[in-house]
């Protein structure tokens, strides 16, 4: 029996960090070169690039409104590709909603083993290993989600069970009945099932065989980490990835809680204060600014993501990787995005369906955590109670389940109650 | 077995079986072993960039050829 290496790939996960800096500024010129076949990049990027430093000043940051603009001109990929989209094995596209134009990508077969083998980085770190058996509780869609993550285990050599349909109890069932090692879902979906089994009369920390958590997509704050783990009797490892990048681009690390390691050779990451747009040091509060360094068929160069986080320099984490990290991984939106149950919700999309309701009048939405799951409560105040029916909440609720994804809970509410604004409303309140 | 590290050997072998499967992949005419050698090329080729040895961009190369 040899012992075990921890790391997917040694030798770039604990490279010197100048010769990680050559070996990231290799792969961007390549990058860069490729770009050239883009209309969308081509124009953006100077073709005379001569160091990292150039390619910071020289290059403007792009947003995703720049990147669904483009992608407009001729649906679906626009003037993005740098190569022709015939050559993709997939497609995928971020969760497009009322009055919110999804943005679409694509892999080729060489991009999408790349993205796999980030999957394959993060889960041997976190002491995933061949003959596991998996479980993935996602819709298995258009979005990305953990499709990376199946595919990154079958690689590996352990077994996924398709669950994508399933209740939460045959779910559980699952769990139990096959012994399961590993699961990925979101944090909130986590709490969910180990309620389900709590139903069915099941202890999963006893019953159930679970080591490994992967949680993603939605931000969790420590009791929740902390219930997930004392649930299942395993440990809760978060990741997170973007559908622009393909794939995950941070993980936490087995050498200590928060610790979200940045995979260096796969993205170039700078931080930037919200508003100046200067570089903020290690330490400090800035937005993600996301450079991929692995697709060559829908690449993305400087992109403002709106992610904040706290960068920390990689000889903290006592673990050996020189991969610097995000403190506590991603730790909010510099817009006023909120994750329910890892469905993106903002203000103005609750109101762009709430106000198709002419006999609404005034309303506020509530973000709870209740009993450790995300709730959304609608209070609504009908225009005129008296012939206001309650099914006008179930209406309600179904169009923002149909338009935005999510379920509400609709409370109808006498004239009066709720707030009124002059300029700027805040009718969207986050109690979590 | 735990140092992490390639041996000169093994660095060599795989270099020599990427250029090998890359031959394969573009100029093979049967669709069978065309499509194997594809498919082992992005694999190996993953491989080389996780070794930090090299990173290529190369399926347009194959557009025109199908
Ligand atoms: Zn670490």
């Amino acid at each position: 029996m040899t012992a075990d290496q921890p790391f997917w790939n040694p030798r770039t996960e604990t490279m010197p960090r100048e010769q990680l800096r050559a070996w990231q500024w290799t792969k961007l010129r390549r990058a860069m070169a490729q770009a050239r076949g883009s209309k969308f990049w081509a124009d953006r990027i100077p073709e005379d690039i001569t160091s990292f430093e150039d390619y910071v000043r020289r290059v403007p940051l792009v947003t995703k409104k720049d990147l669904v603009a483009a992608e407009e001109i001729a649906p679906p990929f626009g003037l993005l590709p740098s190569i022709d989209p015939s050559a993709a094995v997939r497609f995928h596209q971020t969760s497009g909603t009322s009055g919110n134009t999804p943005l679409r990508t694509f892999d080729t077969a060489r991009d999408w083993a790349w993205a796999v083998d980030q999957w394959c980085t993060i889960l041997h770190g976190v002491g995933v290993r061949p003959g596991q058996r998996a479980i993935l509780a996602f819709g298995y869609g258009m979005f990305i989600g953990f499709w990376g993550m199946q595919d990154a285990l079958m690689r590996m050599g352990c077994a996924v069970l398709p669950s994508g349909s399933m209740d939460s109890a045959t779910r559980v069932r699952l769990l139990v009945d096959y012994q399961i090692e590993v699961i990925g879902c979101t944090p909130t979906y986590a709490l969910r099932l180990l309620e389900t089994a709590a139903d069915m009369g099941i202890d999963l920390a006893a019953d159930g065989n679970l080591k490994t958590v992967i949680t993603g997509a939605e931000p969790r704050p420590p009791a929740t980490v902390r219930a997930i783990e004392r649930g299942f009797g395993a440990k809760v490892f978060d990741v997170a990835g973007m559908t622009e990048l393909a794939t995950v681009f941070t993980f936490e690390c087995p050498g200590g809680p928060g610790i979200s390691h940045i995979i260096e050779p796969a993205a170039i990451e700078e931080v930037l204060h919200p508003e100046t747009r200067e570089p903020v040091g290690y330490g400090e509060r800035g937005v993600r600014v996301m450079t991929g360094l692995g697709r060559e068929g829908w690449q993305i160069f400087r992109y403002w993501t709106e992610d904040i986080v706290i960068k920390r320099p990689w000889h903290e984490c006592p673990c050996g990787r020189t991969w610097d990290w995000y403190e506590g991984g991603i730790i909010g939106r510099a817009d006023d995005m909120r994750k329910i149950r890892g469905i993106s919700v903002t203000p103005v999309m609750v109101e762009d369906v709430v106000r198709g309701f002419t006999e609404v009048r005034e309303f506020q939405t509530v973000l709870r955590a209740d009993r450790g799951l995300d709730v959304m409560v609608l209070r609504v105040e009908p225009t005129d109670p008296a012939s206001a029916r309650p099914e006008l909440g179930e209406r309600i609720a179904a169009e923002i389940k149909r338009t935005i994804g999510l379920l509400p809970m609709v409370e109808l509410v006498e004239p009066g109650v709720l707030p009124r604004f002059e300029a700027k409303a805040v009718r969207f309140h986050d109690e979590r | 077995m735990t140092s992490g590290e390639l041996t000169p050997r093994e660095e060599r072998q795989l270099r020599e079986c990427y250029a090998a499967l890359h031959e394969l992949a573009a100029t093979c005419s049967v669709p069978s072993v065309r499509t194997a050698a594809r498919a082992a090329v992005a694999e190996v080729h993953v491989a080389l960039d996780g070794q930090a040895l090299d990173f290529e961009m190369y399926t347009h190369r194959w557009l025109a050829e199908g």
